[in-house]
């Protein structure tokens, strides 16, 4: 077989396994639990949020890391809102450790709202109260502008 | 008619299985000694080497505390020391609702990693795979990997919260001591809904009772969900079928199986 057949050979393997992958992502996004790694299936692009409140919790856990947030309304009630992150090893990359967002910190997370109007948002960005921001999104087709009230 | 006791058909069949229970035993010791005779294998370094495809053959996954009769688990002794988890009143009545709603709730349903030490005593096979450094556990569910380090380094300064968490081992003599954890809180411990926090710690004692057998011990230690540290106890059997070997399970990939291979439009 030449080298040419060989490439073209791979090249269409390549091309069957995307198609493949894009096949799974379609199948994952029609709304199953398994949906990982796509917004779409989850959050809403049209419902930007930007949101004040104090860490609760941080879970770094595969494929997608959550931070828990109190969150105060104009009348004092308080809601426990959590939010999706990238995963582990990208947050950490960019120096975004469990350490970084200690419990009772205040943090500053611009997102989206999740699509089932819970209590629950893709996370964009997150800034610390000495004004470090980090990006903190991991899903490929999730909007990457930042979140305008 | 012969008396002769020595030449009766009887003494003669008894003669016949003398020999061939002679040549068995011969035969089973020359295959004990391929493994050791009697000895359990060890690494070049002389420490007790676990390679090989191990399970248990108990009901432990089912319920770890002792249990009759269910429609959805047979019947078992337990594998807890004290044969009761030391349960937080708090934690308790969550460990009710888990039991109430183990059909769907149980995160081995929904394929998630079983974790530690539940991967050890769920009825499916796991290999181990060892080096001096390292020991390597491959799951047949969900194809799971974990490493035990065993070269003398701790547990990360800033961890994740891992599905099977930080396992870090050491030898006490012939007994691999494993100390495991930054687990996450996703991960049940049985399918009766008996579960950890994220402040879950396992120190496993994985220890030769014969060439065949290991002895596993875990201690778990919570303190938000248990009052004091409790112990299980559970023998893994060596598989030594002709060509045993662990087949993929996924598990999550179950429901794709239908688009595969792709119909034609």
């Amino acid at each position: 077989m030449s080298r040419q057949s060989k490439t073209l050979q791979k090249t269409c393997w390549l091309n069957w396994l995307a198609a493949g992958a894009a096949a799974t992502i379609m199948i994952a996004g029609s709304g199953s639990a398994l949906a990982h790694h796509a917004f779409a299936a989850e959050f809403d692009a049209d419902q930007p949020i930007e949101i004040k409140g104090v860490v609760t919790k941080a879970k770094w856990v595969n494929p997608h890391s959550w931070l828990y947030l109190d969150v105060k309304d104009r009348d004092g009630n308080v809601t426990n809102w959590g939010f999706e992150f990238g995963a582990p090893f990208s947050l950490q990359s960019q120096g975004l450790t469990k350490t970084v967002l200690p419990v009772g910190s205040e943090v500053t997370v611009k997102g989206y709202r999740s699509k089932n109007g819970g209590p629950f948002g893709y996370s964009v960005t997150v800034a610390l109260a000495d004004g470090r921001v980090f990006k903190t999104g991991g899903a490929q087709d999730a909007p990457s502008a930042t979140a305008q009230r | 008619m012969n008396l002769n006791p020595l030449e009766s058909p009887v003494r003669r069949l008894g003669l016949a299985v003398l020999f061939a229970a002679c040549t068995l035993l011969t035969m089973s010791g020359a295959s004990a000694a391929a493994t050791g005779a009697g000895k359990i294998p060890r690494l070049a370094n002389g420490k007790p080497d676990f390679s090989g495809i191990w399970q248990t053959t108990s009901a432990a996954d089912f319920d770890l505390e002792p249990h009759s009769a269910r429609k959805d688990a047979p019947p078992g002794p337990g594998i807890v020391e004290g044969d009761f988890i030391p349960y937080l009143p708090k934690a308790l009545e969550q460990k009710k609702k888990n039991f109430a709603a183990r059909a769907t709730e149980d995160p081995r349903s929904k394929c998630y990693t079983l974790g530690v030490p539940r991967g050890i005593y769920y009825p499916e096979p796991f290999q181990i795979f060892q080096r001096a450094r390292d020991l390597t556990i491959l799951h047949q569910f969900g194809h799971s990997v974990r490493t035990v380090h065993t070269n003398g380094t701790d547990h990360p300064l800033v961890p994740n919260d891992w599905w099977l968490g930080d396992s870090r081992g050491h030898w006490e003599g012939d007994t691999l001591v494993v100390d495991v954890k930054h687990f996450n809180d996703e991960t049940w411990l049985d399918r009766a809904g008996n579960f950890h926090s994220d402040a879950l710690h396992v120190v496993e004692r994985w220890k030769y009772l014969d060439p065949n057998t290991i002895e596993y011990k875990a201690t778990l230690e919570d303190e938000q969900v248990y009052s004091r540290p409790w112990t299980i106890n559970v023998l893994l059997h060596r598989h030594r079928e002709k060509n045993f070997q662990l087949i993929e399970n996924y598990c999550y990939t179950l429901d794709y199986d239908q688009y595969y291979p792709p119909k034609k439009p």
